[in-house]
């Protein structure tokens, strides 16, 4: 019997989108690395990254990288959340690119729970596709997210439904009026909303950010027809910049090779104009730190003492020459109507433990 | 022996690994050769003064288009021969094999790099593994580390180290007491030559690398006055520009390793010292991209994604 014809009238995705989607799985990587070496703490991690047990590890340098990352991060979430408390409500969470993040089992097994009204993540589909398959495999994973009767699959499989959490794939390169809708129904547009951006729009044309960005100003902005107050919106993006340096070359030649490019860096070539992320939307505070200064100045001396204890790290100037190109970037955009507002929203953001 | 020595050169020289025999039948000749060798060996001007390589094989030939092969040139390799790059073995068995061909052609002195801790976690120990599927040569070669030399002094003047100074030492004359055949140890006066860092403090300070010292300017003053020198040649920071003077020039790092780690984007130099201990620092940049400078199953370049 000869073989079936072969489907050629199947297209198969451009390989840049491969490319770009193989990136999550070397973040998760790179954070089971610097869990298994105890940079982090992270039990959830493991479930999304496949034979966790035999990944080798990542070197030193990345993995005080991905411990800096995860350090800025994970400060600047808390803070949000504590201010949703001070506020005296819940705040929603959507994460853009999530790829394998863990950041919404970890706030729901810790103190800060209650602060969750909603947890949206959009990502390709092929990548929700295998989260939402990971989750349905693991307990530890799926106990988190409710009872049983409460989660379901969506969009043949490539969605996943839960009370505060959901998953949703979504292309972020298309117009928002094509990929957003979804939202409406898991959004109250008068909530405290923290936007995450880790490692996703440098993948992007800056028209593509700014038309996404601009789509959750816009809703934010409009009072809901519910209760007819408009939510504090803020927004945090981490990604590398200030690539037309000689390190910044060989990063885009190194990243070419693999098919991955990095459009969305263009217009940030100093760090003075990562605000300008958040700025250029009104958002009416916006501040911006790089990995690097974040490893000196803002890191808790007895924190910075025990993971340079972990392993040996030999060599600080290419640490820094490293984490010079990677910033984090924070803005928030109050209503027009703040002064009824309990928190001092105005004043999150990462602060120095001690000057450099 | 020499001529298959000249052959094994020709051979490391197209960056084929030599046999395991013949490795071990090196690293004993070689042994033999630095055991005699001083703790600071004494080296004649004119030299050139190389920093890390970090088996970075083909960017090392470039350095030898630059300044000439050995014997014509004569040559002092400041240590980190090994880990980082992908042929480390190929690299450091090269500069072995010179050594024992013209022992009085080219001076070793170790790096911190150069040690049996060190390499199993940044690159060495693997790579034996995968090249030779056993770890007999990583043995050996760390067996021939322990030999090597802690610093050189170029005619009574230049003194070369491949980290700086250490609090625990005034002149030149006690680093010659140190017992070094010995594993590179975690702290005391060898560890910190190794891994020591200039930096702009008075005084001495604490090193962000976990082990040795920074130093500051009045340290590298009073060390170069105390023993009669005029110039401190060291490595071990990554330099973009290739190598960085420093403290009124009593200090330089000299860096050879060009875009380190094939992501930093630096260029790299040698120091060539004349007769008359005059300075000239040739600059490179790293191999052009046609020859095999990266495998072709490479791993991924490291970055955060």
């Amino acid at each position: 019997m000869l073989p079936p014809p072969r489907h050629t009238e199947i297209r198969a995705p451009p390989d840049g989108d491969a490319a770009i989607r193989a990136t999550d799985s070397d973040a998760a990587l790179a954070r089971l690395s610097a869990v298994q070496k105890q940079y982090l703490a992270d039990p959830f991690i493991r479930h999304f990254v496949p034979r966790a047990h035999l990944q080798p590890p990542r070197p030193p340098l990345i993995n005080v990288g991905t411990y800096v990352r995860a350090e800025g991060i994970d400060k600047l979430v808390d803070q949000w959340l504590s201010l949703a408390e001070q506020e005296g409500t819940d705040c929603q969470i959507v994460s853009l690119g999530a790829g394998s993040d863990t950041r919404f089992w970890r706030i729901s097994s810790g103190p800060r729970k209650a602060s969750l009204k909603a947890y949206v993540e959009l990502d390709f589909p092929e990548v929700t596709m295998k989260k939402a398959m990971a989750i349905r495999k693991s307990k530890d994973l799926s106990a988190v997210l409710g009872s049983p009767d409460e989660v379901r699959l969506a969009s043949g499989g490539m969605a996943l439904h839960a009370p505060t959490y959901h998953l949703i794939p979504a292309d972020l390169r298309k117009p928002p009026s094509e990929i957003f809708p979804p939202l409406a129904g898991l959004l109250s547009p008068s909530h405290p909303t923290l936007l995450l951006f880790e490692c996703v729009l440098v993948y992007m044309s800056s028209a593509a950010s700014a038309a996404v960005i601009q789509w959750f100003v816009d809703y934010f902005s409009t009072p809901s027809s519910s209760d007819g107050g408009c939510g504090v919106l803020g927004g945090i993006v981490y990604e590398m910049f200030g690539l037309e340096d000689s390190f910044g070359r060989v990063m885009k030649a190194n990243l070419q090779a693999r098919n991955v490019s990095l459009p969305g860096a263009e217009p940030y070539q100093t760090a003075q104009s990562l605000p300008s992320r958040f700025l250029q939307h009104g958002f009416t505070m916006s501040n911006a730190l790089t990995l690097r200064d974040i490893r000196r100045a803002y890191v808790d001396p007895a924190e910075q003492e025990r993971i340079s204890h972990l392993e040996m790290l030999d060599e600080i100037e290419e640490l820094e020459l490293v984490l010079a190109h990677y910033a984090i970037t924070w803005g928030v955009k109050l209503p027009r109507e703040s002064a009824a507002l309990q928190a001092k929203w105005a004043d999150w953001g990462l602060r120095p433990v001690r000057t450099t | 022996m020499p001529s298959d020595l000249d052959r094994q050169i020709e051979q490391l020289h197209r960056c084929e690994p030599i046999s395991e025999e013949d490795v071990k039948k090196l690293c004993i000749k070689a042994r033999e050769i630095l055991i005699e060798e001083a703790n600071v060996q004494t080296v004649d001007a004119p030299v050139t003064i190389c920093g890390d390589i970090h088996g970075q094989f083909w960017d090392m030939v470039e350095l030898f288009k630059v300044g000439g092969f050995c014997p014509e040139t004569n040559y002092l390799f400041m240590g980190d021969f090994v880990d980082r790059g992908f042929y480390s073995v190929e690299t450091f068995l090269l500069l072995l094999a010179l050594k024992v061909r013209y022992p009085e052609r080219i001076t070793l002195i170790r790096g911190n790099h150069e040690s049996r801790q060190i390499t199993q976690v940044y690159g060495f120990y693997d790579e034996c593994q995968r090249k030779y599927g056993s770890s007999n040569v990583w043995r050996w070669c760390c067996e021939v580390f322990d030999y090597l030399a802690l610093g050189a002094i170029v005619d009574g003047r230049v003194f070369c180290v491949h980290g700086g100074l250490s609090p625990n030492l005034q002149g030149i004359d006690q680093i010659r007491a140190i017992d070094r055949k010995q594993e590179v140890p975690h702290d005391g006066p060898m560890c910190d030559l190794l891994w020591s860092d200039p930096d702009e403090i008075s005084g001495w300070g604490l090193s962000p690398r976990g082990a040795g010292f920074l130093f500051g300017a009045d340290i590298t003053r009073r060390f170069a006055h105390d023993n009669a020198i005029d110039l401190i040649a060291r490595a071990h920071q990554l330099a973009m520009e290739g190598y960085k003077l420093m403290f009124e020039r009593t200090i330089v790092t000299v860096w050879s390793a060009p875009n380190y780690c094939y992501r930093c984007g630096n260029v790299a130099s040698i120091l060539e010292l004349d007769e008359n201990l005059a300075q000239d620092y040739k600059v490179f940049a790293h191999a052009p991209s046609d020859v095999r400078s990266i495998p072709a199953k490479r791993p991924p370049a490291d970055y955060f994604l």
